[in-house]
């Protein structure tokens, strides 16, 4: 390797150290600057030379698998917890060149919406400290907002990379469910999980998206693809058929959301593409849907956090194993994964199964349904808000868990049916942040792409509307 | 009434969804990886082979092999589940609706049904008296793969869940499936146990009893569990649906200590694996591997070697050892002798020494032919099959003359023997002259004690006639 | 759909999570809600269907039967919070007897 190339990875670790220790207001790293520098700079001089993202420091939300730094998934149950692997993305991140730039803040076991149910404190939106950034990728997306790093990691399972994409006023791509593994990705809701990425252009996150994608023989559910290749931006969006759903422009959105939407829809004509009304029946059931699939699933993946085989034992030793359980688990888990576990427990329990799990199967079929039915019929995209109102403010959603819920209505759907979708920048309303979400058919994420660039040069992303 | 649960595992080189290696008595803990260990972020990668033969067990089991099974969850909390779920077949198990045709001590022939046969995997081990106030626990065996076999209550007495269990053993062995070692662990029986008046149509509750680990336990065990329900009812009271432990030093079962409420397992489909969709050649791929199933060998040995049902049950008892004698008669050894020392000498050695058959069926077969050739006595024969067993083979004639045993068939040799008797005994010999015709036994046995022990003794027989004829 | 108290208990039981009295009240109200608000799936009427949706692919396509374990950087002395002899240690099962797989 080029001394050159070293020193130039080496100038790129020690500016990213430099601007995570200016970022250090925002609460959104949780590995300690000290170690995160160190490991910068060791990491740039190891780093694979020719790598496509050689010398890029990429954060890593704290609920994928990394050898460097902690995973704790924001989450006191694994308080300290070293993984002894890498997770997939990670160990592709790495052959592509790319830092590890330090673990970031989330929800914990990325249950939630505004990064405000960490057990280690809430993220700041970087632009008003008293609103979050959305969640549960929070910490990611606040870095990567306030500049810090070109692209971060974060997970979906129910729209936490779009949903602060959408706050925080940058890039987030969901891929189509299959098409990146999830080996070493801290399981939440199984068939819904993706990690996906959170950039400050389509570009940068399009590129990181692409190294972490591909085969894994590691993961049972992912597709044996090869890596998604990225198009070349378009010269226009002739030819592109854009289907707008009506269940997505209730009556009551909030109107600088709305005006940003008529905007996008104005410069997506503008571009050549065909902009026309669908329909997505089933649209109302899909939180309802979500909230007992995901729950569910969650109560499974998280029945391994017992203090047994490794974590923090929380208590109730020395009494008999049961209690250790329970204290532990009690102890570790907060009040909203608690909720999560409970619930889930009870959609799969003996008497219920039948009418909330199999029924809300039955549903997500029929939410799948609508989609086929529109794609079928010579729709290539769908555009829509991707959250309804920009971010709240701290505090505002704790009272009523519904109420945070409800901000997932857009989003949730692309991954009730595995479809890839992704958020980009379309306006300010009052000065903050607001996105607008394409949903794209399964495993052409690249069409999708295509249409985001030329968005991306057309909209005014920063402007108020 | 009884129902049989075996659990038996598979003989593969790696667990059912991660590559660590599946082999017994490995220092505890050393045969894992974060699938197994079940740690945060690690998901299951299935074994093909595990899968393959489970096809084969089900298709040698007689099962409708479903072409579409898909894998569940069972949930629960215990140290030794890392995961705190099982990952099971639930809904659609890879196959049902099979028979096992067995010997009932009660009914003769007759069969079992395989009411279904699932993939699972394995636990690990909780090991409760090694420390004081603590479990140990140990990951190794975690994710072993298992096939479950669910029969009907279909047997009516414990001797013939005794005898179906030695069966199906037989079956799994001969397909290869599975070392089917209650020692080892690598084949495991819970039973579901219920009693009714005779006549009354009404089936009674049944109870669970687990925690047998041998076959003779499972005859054992069971008695006692049916003369406990029997008991119960004759004193007027009803039998409790429960699980119940089997302890084989008492000779007892007593109930699992009551747990505060009984399972719910909460399955549903395993979404971190696709359905299990068999490829289109796997059935007839497999179904090819089985090989003659022991009752068809049985029969045929019967038929092609002419030899009773009970010696070709003994000879078809192991896959091997019905091989070996076929081994045996193919390099020449006649049927029935070779039957002989089979069940005799072979057996017995190899009991002896871990089931080894130590020595090969050529030699053996050798060995028979200087046996039914005159040149060795069957007693000969066996001090040189013993050192044969030693040397795990050799040369038969070789190792006879070196031992010195060679029967001496020689005339003339015999001829001086003979004269060498009837001049030490003429009392005797006057006593046979005169009619006492058994007397030729002693005869005999003074030349073989003259000869010692060397002398063909036939041969020797019909010298000593000959020159004590009138 | 309610729930009472003691069926919030009961769910914590089998979820193996301890719930403070305290907390209990504010617990069940949440849970209530949660469940009320899922219950809508109701309304979707039982005779509609569409083909089952399946997230990841059709069938499994398995790996070959070779002992090559995933990498682990470091085993269970150094993860586990309690280990003795090679073993994971835990306080001994006490009224708790619930082994199942193949025991």
């Amino acid at each position: 390797m080029t001394e050159a190339a070293e020193a130039e990875a080496l100038t790129s670790a020690k500016a990213a150290a430099d601007r995570l220790t200016k970022a250090k207001r925002l609460n959104a790293l949780l590995t300690p600057l000290k170690d995160v520098r160190k490991s910068l700079l060791q990491q740039a001089a190891g780093a694979h030379p020719g790598g496509v993202l050689y010398g890029m420091p990429v954060a890593v939300k704290d609920n994928i698998c990394t050898l460097e730094f902690t995973t704790s998934c924001g989450s006191k149950i694994l308080e300290g917890y070293r993984s002894p692997f890498d997770a997939t993305a990670i160990t592709k991140l790495k052959a592509a060149g790319a830092l590890i730039a330090g673990k970031t803040n989330c929800d914990e076991f990325a249950m939630g919406s505004s990064t405000e149910h960490s057990a280690y404190g809430r993220t700041l939106h970087p632009l008003d400290k008293t609103r979050v950034p959305g969640g549960s990728s929070g910490g990611s997306a606040a870095l990567v907002a306030a500049g810090v790093v070109p692209a971060a990691l974060g997970s979906e399972t129910g729209g936490s990379v779009r949903q602060p994409a959408s706050f925080c006023g940058i890039v987030g791509i969901k891929p189509t469910y299959a098409r990146v593994s999830r080996y070493g990705l801290v399981a939440f809701g199984s068939s819904l999980d993706q990690i996906g990425v959170l950039g400050r252009s389509v570009h940068d996150a399009g590129r990181v998206l692409s190294a972490i994608s591909g085969r894994d023989s590691k993961d049972a559910t992912c597709e044996d693809r090869d890596p998604l290749r990225l198009p070349t931006v378009p010269e226009s969006l002739q030819g592109f058929v854009i289907g707008v759903p009506r269940e997505y422009f209730p009556a009551d959105l909030d109107p600088g959301v709305r005006r940003a939407c008529d905007r996008v829809i104005k410069v997506l004509r503008e571009l050549g593409a065909v902009v026309r009304e669908v329909s997505l029946p089933h649209t109302a059931f899909a939180v309802p849907c979500y909230y007992v699939i995901a729950p569910a699933e969650a109560s499974s993946n998280l029945a391994r956090y017992d203090g047994v085989r490794f974590g923090p034992r929380l208590g109730g030793q020395g009494a008999d194993v049961r209690a250790l359980y329970r204290a532990t688990r009690g102890a570790g888990f907060g009040a909203e994964v608690r909720r999560r576990i409970l619930v889930g427990t009870y959609v799969l329990s003996a008497g219920y199964y039948d009418a909330y799990y199999r029924k809300a199967q039955q549903v997500r079929a029929l939410l799948a349904q609508d989609f086929r039915n529109v794609f079928d019929r010579g729709v290539d995209l769908l555009f829509t808000p991707t959250t309804p109102t920009p971010a709240f403010k701290a505090g505002e959603k704790l009272g009523d868990p519904v109420q945070m819920y409800l901000s997932d209505v857009f989003v949730c759907t692309a991954n009730l049916t595995g479809l890839p979708a992704m958020s980009l920048p379309i306006g300010r309303v009052k000065g903050l942040p607001i996105g607008g979400q394409l949903i794209g058919k399964a495993f052409l994420e690249d069409e999708m792409l295509e249409a985001a660039y030329a968005m991306e040069r057309a909209v005014p992303a920063v402007d108020e509307v | 009434m009884i129902g049989l649960e075996t659990h038996v595992q598979l003989r593969t080189a790696s667990k059912m969804f991660c590559g660590c290696s599946t082999a017994f008595g490995a220092p505890p803990n050393t045969n894992v990886c974060p699938v197994c260990l079940g740690l945060p972020g690690a998901l299951p990668a299935p074994n093909e082979e595990a899968l393959k033969l489970a096809v084969r067990t089900a298709l040698a089991l007689g099962c409708t092999v479903h072409p579409r099974s898909v894998f569940a969850r069972k949930n629960y909390f215990y140290p030794d589940l890392p995961k705190g779920y099982q990952i099971t077949q639930y809904e659609l198990p890879l196959a049902t609706d099979g028979r096992l045709s067995y010997l009932s001590p009660d009914r003769g022939v007759t069969s079992a049904t395989i009411v279904r046969l699932h993939l699972e995997e394995d636990a690990g081990k909780s090991v409760h008296d090694r420390f004081p106030r603590a479990t140990a626990v140990d990951l190794n065996r975690a994710g072993v793969p298992l096939i479950e076999i669910v029969t009907g209550a279909d047997f009516r007495s414990p001797a013939e869940a005794r005898w179906y269990l030695q069966t199906l053993k037989q079956v799994l062995e001969y397909s290869g499936v599975s070392d089917c070692d209650m020692e080892k662990g690598s084949l495991r029986v819970d039973a579901n146990v219920s009693v009714r008046r005779s006549g009354d149509s009404t089936l009674g509750t049944k109870t669970e009893v687990k925690n047998i680990n041998s076959f003779t336990n499972v005859e054992k065990a069971l008695a006692v569990e049916r003369d406990r329900q029997i008991a119960v009812l004759a004193a007027g009271g009803t039998v409790a649906q429960q699980t119940m432990l089997y302890d084989a030093k008492e000779n007892a079962v007593r109930p699992q200590r009551a747990k505060e409420e009984s399972h719910d397992y909460r399955y549903f489909p395993e979404p971190d694996l696709p359905p299990l969709v068999l490829p289109p050649a796997w059935i007839p791929e497999q179904q090819a591997r089985l090989p003659e199933l022991p009752a068809a060998k049985r029969e045929r040995f019967v038929a092609q070697y002419a030899l009773s049902v009970q010696d070709a049950a003994v000879l078809t008892a192991s896959r091997a050892v019905a091989e070996y004698y076929e081994g045996a008669v193919h390099a020449g050894a006649e049927p029935k002798p070779a039957a002989n020392w089979v069940m005799g000498e072979v057996l017995a050695d190899a009991k002896d020494h871990q089931e080894q058959l130590r020595v090969p069926p050529g030699t053996l077969a050798q060995l028979i032919a200087l046996v039914q050739g005159g040149t060795l006595s069957h007693q000969a024969a066996k001090r040189v099959f013993a050192e044969l067993a030693v040397r795990g083979g050799g040369e038969p004639r070789t190792v006879a003359e070196a031992l010195g045993v060679i029967q001496v068939g020689d005339t003339n040799a015999i001829g001086q023997w003979v004269d060498e008797v009837l001049r030490a005994h003429p009392a005797e010999v006057t006593r046979y002259k005169s009619g006492e015709a058994k007397l030729m036994a002693f005869f005999v046995g003074q030349l073989m004690k003259a000869s010692k022990g060397k002398a063909d003794p036939k041969l020797a027989a019909r010298l000593l006639e000959e020159r004590l004829r009138p | 759909m309610s729930v009472t108290r003691e069926e919030v208990l009961r769910i914590a039981q089998l979820a193996e999570l301890d719930v403070a009295e305290d907390a209990l009240p504010a617990l069940t109200e949440q849970m209530s809600r949660i469940l009320e608000y899922v219950a809508q799936l109701a309304q979707v009427p039982a005779g509609d269907s569409a083909r089952p949706f399946l997230a990841g692919p059709d069938a499994i396509r398995p790996r070959p039967d070779e002992v090559k374990p995933w990498p682990l950087a470091f085993g269970p002395p150094e993860l586990a919070p309690a280990f003795k002899d090679g073993f994971f240690v835990v306080p001994r099962l006490g009224a708790f007897d619930g082994g199942e797989a193949g025991k």
